[in-house]
């Protein structure tokens, strides 16, 4: 039959009417955090990946890079933060370019707005904007929709609440960077230990004025312990019943062999 | 005309070697010969009058209007190439309607001479087009900012909003737009052949001081078109003129056609100073011969 | 549409109707806001919360949004559709500034923001209130509903909270108050509504409108919304 096939709309509907949910496109369970503190702004994040109940990623980098000072934490949709991450990142420094200015942390929050609310939520990326530009230091969140806040500390993905009791409890004006380190991790172990969808490792990053420090694997509490036996078996563990061995001159029986005559002299390019 | 044969005034994209846009002022003369129109800002209003010459005597009296209303509170009147003249009050039409669809209120006068300027300008810049052959004047009352906004629903508070600064605001303009796209703000405007005697009328009026009324304006007006046809006396005209008051004054903020009985009375007094000033010159030869 | 979420209905005619405006996961002002005149010009008073289904994405969030110098609004509903209709009439007004050589008067920057609500009301949902003082017109209220439609009223409340202190605000409203009183005014309704309402929340903020400028005031739960944090104002 030529031409479109609708059917598979009708069953769609059908299903739908039965209450069965549109299948879920993978989303990774995060603990993604971010905390301003005097002369700088933290961000960190777990490094857990996953695809429905399977952990698709045990050390996955979750904190993405915009600009030298201005970095993102991913939570959502892998595939959209990073892409979504990697599109504003190129535009900013085309801008940054053009202007010959150094990026704003404003431009790239409004940028990602802007993008993400054009695609009404359909692009399912929850990010943390942080960093230092000449207008000081900054700190968003950006819902998939397009929303956004402004705040000295955030939290966002599913280990959220989690993390966010650790600043709720714990947070005072005027930290100082060791501090805001030491947070913005325990923000990040608290639901790396309480949200199923968090886990693994911690990422830092620290940006000031000056310079920004990627801290990758911060803190690795989930180390694969060293194994308490040895799995190698020694030779002729297992039993050898027969035996058959079939000499080279005799490949010719099973595959066709030709001799290729070298050219010139010369071997054969392989590569260029 | 130095233009003539160089090739510098066969398109609106070439300028001529010493700058200047031969198919402007080509435009220019086409005004130059229309019916003469004038424009009077009054301290309280308005008045746009037209000199319609007759081309035939079979043409219906009153009929085939120069003068259109462009909105509620906005006239427009024109010499130069009639159908130019409608094309122009189409676009100001289309331009004050956009306004009112976003901004729910009437456009500003001199919004309007904006757009319409910038318009006539595009004009000038292709190859493709030719310039408007019309000098158009644009005269309106806007308002204070106590009209309702349009499609609102509720009013306010009944005792007015609260902090207000009081001073004046709206009131009549006055803009002439030329087939250049410039366009300048006036208290009287004159254009098309008779303009050189009715710009020497306007300006003994003194129209700056702000002591014309309205209606004076109208009287004026009639005088001033009556006057100014005295050189082309070979032609019929007839003579067709609009008014635009405040909310409060004759016509309620609204462009309209001067009442019957006024223009009558006004195209009488033009006619008696006419024929006095025919007299005076009588005289005159009378004493030339002694 | 929210297909998992809502049990797949389908109509008679086969068309799924989802009744919940907002899509899931989407970040919503369950909110109470309100905007009021008074002698010497406008107020604006909102709660601090911001929902994203059950969990609070934001207890401080700031839903007074400038939108030209003198001219603000209060925002309800879905918080990306409110941040950028405030964004597009914002753009609009400083253009309307730099063409025109004057600042926009409220009711035009509230046609404004109503003629794009109505062009796009399918596929937004926002309520917002539009307040502004501006010389010649002083203080005004406008309020542009989920439909895109324009009032103008001499005080108006909207978002989840302001069901439960409507018959408050008509028994308390008076007109022309003076500014101390109009400032109690809304902060009373707003805790009012906060008190009955479980998406409202956090903190009240108000903004202050007049010949001055703004000034903004700030309430926190902290001794339930008593006095203002500080003895001044703050100015932005």
């Amino acid at each position: 039959m030529p031409g479109f096939d609708f059917s598979n709309y009708n069953r769609n509907l059908a299903l739908h009417a039965q209450g069965v949910p549109l299948p879920k496109a993978t989303s990774t369970g995060t603990t993604i955090v971010g905390c301003i503190y005097d002369g700088g702004v933290v961000i960190a994040a777990d490094t857990r990946a996953t695809a429905g109940p399977i952990v698709a990623d045990k050390n996955c980098e979750k904190l993405h890079y915009i600009a030298p000072q201005i970095w993102c934490a991913g939570a959502g949709t892998a595939a959209d933060t990073e892409f979504t991450t990697a599109l504003i990142s190129s535009q900013l420094e085309l801008h940054a370019l053009s202007t010959g200015r150094k990026p704003r942390v404003v431009t790239c929050m409004t940028m990602l707005k802007q993008h993400l609310f054009r695609y009404q939520g359909h692009i399912g990326a929850y990010l943390v904007v942080a960093g230092c530009d000449p207008t000081g230091t900054h700190l968003f969140t950006v819902h998939a929709h397009g929303s956004t806040d402004k705040l000295p500390y955030v939290t966002m993905g599913s280990g959220s609440l989690a993390a966010m009791s650790v600043f709720e409890s714990q947070w005072k004006p005027d930290l100082n960077e060791e501090e805001a380190i030491k947070l913005a991790s325990n923000a990040i172990l608290a639901g790396v230990w309480n949200d199923l969808g968090s886990g693994s490792n911690v990422d830092v990053a620290v940006i000031t004025k000056d310079k920004t420090t990627l801290k990758r694997n911060y803190i690795t509490p989930n180390e694969k312990s060293a194994k308490l036996q040895s799995y190698r078996f020694p030779k002729g563990t297992t039993a050898v019943l027969n035996e058959k061995i079939i000499k080279k001159d005799d490949i010719g029986r099973y595959v066709s062999v030709q001799e290729v005559p070298v050219e010139g002299g010369d071997k054969m390019e392989v590569d260029a | 005309m130095t233009s003539i044969g160089t090739g510098y005034d066969l398109l609106n994209s070439i300028f001529s070697p010493d700058g200047r846009n031969f198919q402007v002022e080509y435009a220019v003369k086409a005004v130059e010969n229309g019916g003469t129109s004038i424009g009077i800002r009054a301290k309280d209003g308005v008045v746009l009058a037209v000199e319609k010459i007759i081309g035939s005597k079979l043409l219906k009296p009153g009929a085939n209007k120069r003068i259109a209303t462009v909105d509620e509170h906005a006239g427009v009147v024109y010499s130069g190439m009639v159908p130019d003249g409608r094309h122009f009050v189409d676009r100001a039409r289309d331009e004050a309607q956009s306004w009112r669809q976003t901004l729910k209120t009437p456009i500003p006068t001199s919004e309007l001479a904006s757009r319409m300027g910038s318009y006539l300008q595009a004009y000038t810049m292709y190859g493709s087009v030719r310039p408007f052959g019309i000098t158009a004047i644009v005269g309106g009352v806007d308002g204070s900012g106590d009209e309702v906004i349009d499609g609102v629903v509720g009013s306010g508070p009944s005792t007015g909003a609260g902090g207000k600064v009081d001073g004046k605001h709206g009131g009549p303009f006055l803009y002439v737009i030329e087939p250049s796209g410039q366009y300048w703000g006036y208290y009287g405007a004159a254009t098309g052949k008779g303009r050189q005697a009715a710009k020497a009328e306007l300006e003994k009026l003194d129209l700056a001081a702000g002591n014309i009324t309205l209606e004076q304006a109208v009287k004026e007006a009639a005088k001033i078109i009556y006057n100014a046809h005295k050189d082309n006396k070979d032609k019929d005209f007839e003579l067709e003129m609009s008014w635009i008051s405040g909310v409060d004054g004759p016509t309620g903020g609204r462009h309209m056609e001067v009442p019957q009985e006024l223009k009558e009375e006004a195209e009488r007094l033009a006619r008696a100073e006419d024929e006095s000033d025919d007299e005076e010159d009588e005289k005159k030869d009378e004493k030339m011969e002694e | 549409m929210a297909y998992g979420r809502s049990a797949g209905v389908l109509n008679a005619d086969g068309i799924h109707v989802d009744m919940q405006a907002l899509k899931a996961g989407e970040v919503d002002l369950g909110t109470t806001i309100m905007a009021v005149t008074f002698k010497d010009g406008v107020i604006l008073g909102a709660d601090s919360r911001t929902t994203t289904g059950p969990v609070i994405a934001n207890r401080v969030t700031d839903k007074l949004t400038m939108i030209d110098d003198n001219i603000w609004c209060c925002r309800s509903g879905s918080a990306a559709d409110t941040q950028a209709v405030a964004d597009i009439v914002k753009r609009h007004l400083d253009q309307h500034a730099v063409h025109h050589g004057e600042r926009a008067t409220t009711g035009q920057a509230a046609s404004i923001l109503a003629e794009i609500c109505y062009a796009n009301k399918d596929m937004l949902s926002a309520g917002l209130l539009v307040a502004g003082w501006h010389p010649r017109y002083g203080g005004e209220v406008y309020q542009v509903p989920l439909g895109g439609s324009l009032h103008k009223e001499p005080w108006a409340i909207s978002g989840s909270g302001s069901t439960y202190i409507r018959a408050l605000c008509y028994r308390n409203w008076r007109e022309n108050m003076e500014e101390k009183e109009a400032i109690q005014y809304v902060k009373e309704s707003v805790r009012e509504a906060i008190r009955n309402d479980g998406s409202s929340g956090g903190v009240i903020r108000l903004a202050v409108l007049t010949a001055r400028g703004v000034e903004r005031w700030l309430f926190t739960p902290d001794d339930d919304y008593s006095k203002p944090t500080d003895d001044k104002p703050q100015k932005m």
